[in-house]
């Protein structure tokens, strides 16, 4: 059985884990990252992407607070292309308690978090399509983060400086060595092929998976799994972070993500064993639309794209803890040796999407600790790639359009320049609700470790537009077959799973133009393609189907 | 920040239908087509509002893209909104001249046999190419000596005196090119027993808008809407109008593109075929002779996009010794002062060809529009005679 | 011109919606004298279909249909509901060649193979069963030289993205009427698109079609050859042009000595819009009017007729003797859906299903037996006569194609079908009640 050695091994490729991966790479150290299915798939692809402020945990949770307002400027400033800094309000309605805007306002300036009170009409000043019913805000530094961006630029820095980035593969067992963790067997789930990874310290950052791992290395760690729902409106109803100035409810925050809106969260206690297999309700969707509705009254005549829910990694920091929303979001790193007597084995877990940075640090750190290594964390410092300058406003990349040329950049940074610049991946768009040429496809499938078309729409936001992949996903199987030299049934595969995967997201929010856009891709998919009667997606996906028909 | 009473981008589900029947996406490829000049484009534009694409310019406005489209997405709203907000203003002195008619008029009316000579003149046409960027092929529609306003006005007690009267919204066209329309129109009004009267009004602007100059548009939709709101007022009158482009500036995009208030004169604006047809079936029908000619029908791109063609139709159809052909949909490519325009008179030429195949085919005595563009541009590459429905009709009464 | 044979009215026959249906309606009224106006709210689904008429292609579920008026009577004794149903086999039959010797005046010939189902393959390889194609996607020509493993080339052109001649091989190949055949991918090139690549305006399906209406078809043929000297079955996508694909079609054929057909694609669909202009250039030679962009907001019913209609962008009010609603499912507007309830706009005619329904899609999206947004629709007696929620049946209100329920046109494969003959028999219906009414022709055959 081929195997891997390494120094350093980390599973788990969400924020956390492209993280870690990057830390030890800056730090050259040797490092292997495994991820069961893709880059940012678990919950880093799945919450809001907000930079918080820090704001929403200054009044109850005063270290989070000020974790957040710092690990917020170091990401501006080393993410600068992930993130927008659009500003946020939080806002209150008339029905709202006055006493949680003067709560927020101390533990804000308390936290240093710089904030400003400001009247209805400046509030509707700054955003017009807000309730004309509200009655003061709050501005905060708020700012929104694409957790894709992140994930991918931190594993695109960690594979450039030597690290390896397997993607869709999964950990079967751990390797002991007595009482400590010497690597981990692997299943490459593209190629089925098995495999062994030695590694001197193995990095635990699977997020909620972690209870699974580590029951396998005979480890119990007790996740609280926490669903939360979000609803994506087809384009920005909002152009800042618009926070309900109350304690935190559902359906409290509504952000501008690129070209979209986010209307979330919700908040459920779920069995562990649901954790695969989420689903948004019905009731969910009704909640985060009503109180959607109150931040920004036309919401109820927009188009509401997908639905899509997380889990929130919630580990117990101690024991009896119940509650979801009120669980530390603290990081917590444990060092098994310590508490299970298990060596050379770390988990870090907790945080949230923008302490990821921190939560590397201090994993890391404490991996180096055990390689007796002291080589110092650069990953503050050191911008990602495409992060290096700011983007200039009007940039224009002959011979493509304003709005093309601008997209590439909003979405790579600074590495747009070469994207554009390679006449080899032909002059269309892919994707033209997102504006996505070839060209990114082609740079994407040769440099951002992409297995499927689901992995090329988190790198490059095709499908993620109104049309949800209709067009692009047939075009982007395409591109797998033409760069890749993709056998042509796998890219059929890789067609349907794209479709369905999109579906789970359409179909808690079936009605209106999604509906039909919804009627108009099965035309398509079905009756033209006839998709539907190809050989079979990935097993295990429901509907078997056979092989194209016979006619005498 | 986005306008929240136009999202209609919102409804696009991406069939591509509007851009396979742009006829500007059709002949050149510096235009992407309407899907992405709006739906595609405005939800980037509102991610970031300075943004627009400079490949706007090249939509003519003639709305196609809206007649087909199954979701009904206002698209050429975003596209001039885009254009008048964003896109850097060129041959800001062309546009001024173009777009200005009431002003160009103002004079050329008085002068109207030196301009025309001059307007007609090879080296004046290269001169005007050169420096102001107007097309040298084009021929400028011939203006006429005083304006019909003044003729009409003049009028007034004769035709005070029929049993009823209309409002009627003349036009630029008619008013400073054309008398004759105008006077067919009162023709036939005439001799339905109703009286014409004119009430104050200014060019629609249409070239206005075209020229991205909204702010001079909503002025003279301000004056259009008073003047024609008080003149309903006293009487509750129908505002009929000749010209297809005219009624659909005036109907639609004075309220969903430039924000007007048009609720005082809403229930009045018809379109002249419309009101004919609705007097006809009432049993109003002038007395017509046959008139042995074989005519073909073009309908105009903005006349399809209100609607209207049913009316001009069947109006038509009520002409005895009519033979009408109704000609396969296609923009003629002139689309008002788009194909005046240097930059765009080769596009403008190149869009119209498949009409004027279909019109040479069709070998008719006569071809028939609604649109005074189209008119200048059929006759121009057909050498046919091009007639306003109501110019047929008044050519079909019979002398009592 | 033919003017009302009822002044009274607008119109005698008033269509609202401009599909495969409303034509066919249209059609079969205005060959029996009536006049007769159309009223579209733009562009029908016709531009994404294939430009084939799907009979019955599947049934029981998920199962191909080789004969299907050997199927039917078993299909209709399970479908009761199902339009087809309401029609009768016989006037599906009469439905078909009616429409078939229409298309043929208006030079699109259909052709069928010897009434029973035809193949043609799609872009993904796949087969798909279906009764009426234009000459350039009826692959009969193949199936008779399958058994000699002809070499089978599918072929794209340079630059357009909306075809990938890979997917269509790699699926082809599993079928077994083609597993000995050798089946290879290519690519052409058109110098007329490379002169001018455009990285603002992207080649789509239609300005491929344009070319290959304009381009010398001696010149495509060379470039086709050039690009796959030994094929002998050379599939492209759907772009054999608008205007001039039948002799395109045949010179191409003649000059390669290869047997040359098109793949229907990605919108927009260039055999559904041939179809499309071939229905309205009947329409109108026969002297119907065609409004491209006109939306029916609302349809008066008073004791169990329809009194008129008021149109949205002329805010009109037209009569007619006899309504139809042919305004199509949800992407043509024809149903509503709303977070909570689903209507039908127009008449607000009651719905097969409770309009509270929600979850209208099943769970996975290739679910064998689709999705219930399929097949949802207005409710119609034996005439297909709607009702209105306090069920009453409304008179001289007509139903015709995907506004109805019962059926589903993707999983059933009876899309096209269903439009032809539900807009014939309901054109013959109102015909034969028009002149009945009017007494004008006594003795006017009676209908199924």
């Amino acid at each position: 059985m081929k195997h891997i050695e390494t120094d350093i091994l980390v599973i788990g490729g969400g924020a956390t884990g492209t993280a870690v991966a990057r830390d030890c790479a800056l730090r050259g150290i040797p490092c292997v990252l495994v991820e069961r299915t893709d880059l940012a798939a678990g919950t880093t692809g799945r919450n809001h992407g907000l930079l918080h402020s820090g704001a929403r945990y200054a009044v109850k949770d005063f270290e989070s607070a000020v974790e957040c307002i710092t690990e917020n400027r170091i990401l501006k400033k080393i993410a600068r292309h992930c993130i927008e800094e659009t500003g946020g309000l939080f806002v209150s309605l008339p029905e709202d308690d006055p006493a949680y805007h003067e709560a927020l306002v101390q533990a804000c300036r308390r936290a240093d978090i710089p904030c400003r009170e400001i009247d209805a009409s400046t509030a509707l000043a700054m955003e017009p399509n807000l309730n004309p019913a509200v009655t003061r805000a709050v501005t905060v530094p708020d700012a929104t983060i694409d957790p894709f961006r992140l994930a991918s630029a931190n594993a695109l820095d960690a594979s450039e400086r030597g690290a390896q980035i397997l993607t869709h593969t999964r950990v079967t067992g751990f390797l002991l060595d007595q009482d400590a963790v010497a690597g981990v067997r692997c299943l490459d789930r593209c190629t089925r092929e098995t495999f062994k990874i030695r590694a001197k310290v193995v990095i635990n950052a699977s997020g909620v998976w972690g209870q699974e791992l580590c029951r396998m290395a005979g480890i119990e760690l007790i996740m609280f799994p926490s669903k939360g729902a979000m609803v994506i409106l087809d384009y920005r109803i909002n152009n800042v972070v618009l926070n309900r100035c109350r304690k935190p409810a559902d359906g409290d925050i509504l952000v501008p993500g690129d070209t979209v809106s986010l209307i979330g969260t919700t908040s459920r206690r779920i069995a562990y064993e649901a954790i695969s297999d989420l689903r948004v309700t019905d009731d969910e969707v009704r909640t985060l639309l009503k109180e959607g509705e109150r931040l920004v009254p036309n919401l109820s005549r927009t188009r509401v794209l997908r639905a899509f829910c997380g889990v929130r990694p919630l580990v117990a920091a101690s024991p009896g803890e119940t509650h979801g929303r009120n669980i530390t979001r603290g990081i917590v790193l444990i060092d098994h040796q310590q508490r299970d007597q298990v060596k050379n084995f770390i988990t870090i877990a907790g945080g949230k999407l923008m302490t990821s940075r921190l939560m590397a640090e201090k994993a890391v750190n404490l991996a180096c600790r055990k390689l007796g290594e002291n080589r110092p964390c650069r990953t503050a410092a050191i911008p990602l790639p495409g992060s290096e300058k700011p983007i200039s406003p009007g940039v224009r990349a002959l011979p493509f359009s304003e709005s093309v040329a601008q997209s590439t950049y909003y979405r790579h940074g600074q590495r747009a320049d070469d994207i554009l610049e390679d006449s080899d991946g032909g002059t269309g768009l892919i994707c033209e609700c997102e504006m996505v040429t070839s060209r990114e496809v082609a740079y994407a499938l040769k440099h951002l470790h992409v297995k499927d078309i689901v992995d090329l729409r988190r790198r490059t936001r095709i499908g993620m537009g109104p049309c949800q992949g209709l067009f692009c996903a047939y075009r982007s199987a395409g591109a797998f077959i033409e760069h890749r030299h993709t056998d042509g049934t796998d890219a059929t595969k890789m067609l349907i799973d794209f479709l369905e995967e999109r579906w789970k997201g359409i179909r808690p929010v079936l009605w209106g133009d999604t509906l039909r856009e919804a009627e108009f891709s099965y035309w398509i998919c079905q009756g033209i393609f006839g998709l539907g009667k190809t050989v079979a997606s990935s097993p295990g996906r429901g509907e078997g189907v056979c092989l194209a028909d016979e006619f005498e | 920040m986005i306008d929240l009473d136009n999202t209609s981008f919102d409804r696009c589900i991406k069939c591509t239908v509007c851009t396979a029947y742009c006829p500007v996406a059709r002949v050149t490829p510096l235009y992407p087509g309407p899907k992405y000049s709006g739906p595609d484009a405005e939800r980037m534009r509102i991610k970031t509002p300075f943004l627009a694409d400079s490949s706007l310019a090249y939509c003519n406005n003639c709305k196609r893209c809206e007649t087909v489209c199954p979701s009904g997405v206002r698209i050429t709203d975003f596209i001039s909104l885009a254009r008048s907000t964003r896109l850097k203003k060129h041959h800001r002195i062309r546009n001024f001249l173009l777009s200005h008619t009431d002003l160009a008029g103002f004079f050329t009316t008085r002068l109207a046999w030196p301009a025309n000579f001059l307007l007609g003149l090879g080296p004046v046409k290269t001169v005007m190419g050169l420096f102001l960027n107007i097309s040298a092929k084009i021929r400028f529609p011939a203006y006429a000596s005083g304006r019909f306003s003044g003729e009409l006005k003049a009028q007034t007690r004769i035709q005070k005196a029929f049993g009823e009267q209309v409002l009627y919204f003349y036009g630029c066209y008619v008013n400073y090119n054309f008398h004759d329309l105008g006077r067919d129109v009162v023709a036939v009004l005439n001799a339905m027993n109703i009286g014409v009267i004119a009430p104050a009004q200014k060019c629609c602007g249409v070239p206005l808008i075209a020229a991205g100059n909204l702010a001079r548009a909503r002025k003279n939709a301000n004056a259009n809407i008073q003047n024609l709101a008080a003149a309903v007022k006293e009487t509750d009158q129908k505002i009929v109008f000749s010209s297809s482009s005219c009624i659909l500036t005036v109907q639609q995009d004075y309220p969903e593109l430039l924000d007007m208030d048009t609720s005082a004169i809403d229930g009045h604006i018809e379109f002249i075929t419309r009101f004919l047809y609705k007097k006809f079936k009432a049993g109003n029908l002038p007395a017509l002779k046959p008139l042995n000619l074989t005519a073909a029908y073009h309908s105009p791109c903005h006349l399809e996009r209100t609607g209207g063609v049913m009316y001009t139709i069947e109006v038509l159809r009520r002409i005895p010794g009519l033979q009408l052909t109704l000609l396969h949909s296609e923009c003629c490519g002139l689309a008002g002062t788009y194909g005046f325009k240097k930059e765009f008179d080769t596009i403008a030429e190149d869009i119209g060809q498949p009409l004027f195949r279909q019109i040479r085919a069709t070998a008719p005595d006569v071809v028939i529009t609604d649109c005074e563009a189209c008119k200048w541009q059929i006759e121009a590459h057909t050498g046919l005679q091009v007639l306003h429905p109501i110019s047929v009709l008044a050519m079909a009464l019979a002398k009592s | 011109m033919r003017m009302n044979l009822n002044n009274s009215t607008d119109y005698d026959c008033l269509i609202i919606g401009g599909g495969l249906s409303g034509l066919a309606c249209g059609i079969t009224c205005l060959s029996e004298g009536l006049s007769c106006a159309i009223l579209s709210s733009g562009m029908s689904a016709l531009h994404f279909s294939s430009g084939s008429v799907d009979l019955l292609g599947y049934f029981p579920e998920a199962t191909v249909v080789a004969d299907p008026f050997d199927a039917l009577p078993r299909f209709i004794d399970m479908h009761s509901e199902h339009p087809y149903a309401r029609c009768g086999i016989n006037t599906i039959k009469e439905a078909l060649s009616f429409f078939r010797q229409e298309m043929a005046k208006a030079d699109l010939p259909l052709h069928e193979n010897h009434s029973r189902n035809h193949f043609h393959v799609t872009a993904l390889g796949t087969l798909k069963p279906t009764f009426f194609s234009q000459q350039s996607v009826f692959n009969q020509e193949i199936r008779s030289v399958i058994d000699r493993t002809p070499a089978i080339t599918i072929m794209n052109i340079q630059g357009f993205r909306d075809f990938h001649p890979g997917l269509a091989a790699a699926n082809l190949k599993r079928h077994k009427l083609f597993s000995a055949c050798d089946i290879q991918c290519a690519e052409m090139h058109l110098p007329e698109k490379e002169k001018n690549p455009s990285p603002v305006h992207a080649m789509r399906s239609i300005d491929i079609a344009r070319l290959f209406d304009t381009m010398d078809p001696d010149e495509i043929a060379r470039h086709i050859t050039a690009a796959c000297p030994d094929g002998d079955i050379v599939g492209l996508p759907a772009v054999l042009g608008i205007e001039h694909h039948n002799a395109v079609l045949d010179r191409l054929r003649e000059k390669t000595g290869k047997i040359i057909y098109e793949v229907p694609t990605l919108p927009p669909s260039i055999p559904g819009m041939r179809l499309d202009n071939a229905l309205k250039s009947r329409f109108a030679a026969m002297g119907g009017v065609f409004i491209q962009r006109e939306t029916v907001e609302k349809g008066t019913i008073a004791d169990g007729r329809v009194t008129s209609i008021r149109t949205k962008n002329q805010n009109d009010t037209l009569t007619a003797g006899f309504y139809v609603l042919s305004t199509g499912s949800f992407f043509s507007g024809g149903l509503v859906s709303r977070f909570d309830h689903i209507e039908e706009p127009v008449f607000n005619l009651s719905l097969a299903r409770s309009p509270e329904a929600r979850c209208l899609g099943s769970e996975n999206f290739f679910a064998r037996q689709g999705h219930a947004f399929l097949s949802a629709g207005v409710i119609t007696d034996e005439a297909f006569h709607p009702k209105t929620p306090a069920g009453e049946t409304v008179e001289n209100l007509f139903c015709t194609g995907a506004v109805l329920s019962g059926y589903n046109p993707v999983n059933q494969g009876c899309g096209g079908g269903v439009a032809v003959a539900t807009g014939y028999v309901t054109g013959r219906r109102i015909v034969r009640d028009f002149y009945a009414i009017t007494n004008q022709r006594q003795g006017y055959p009676d209908l199924p």
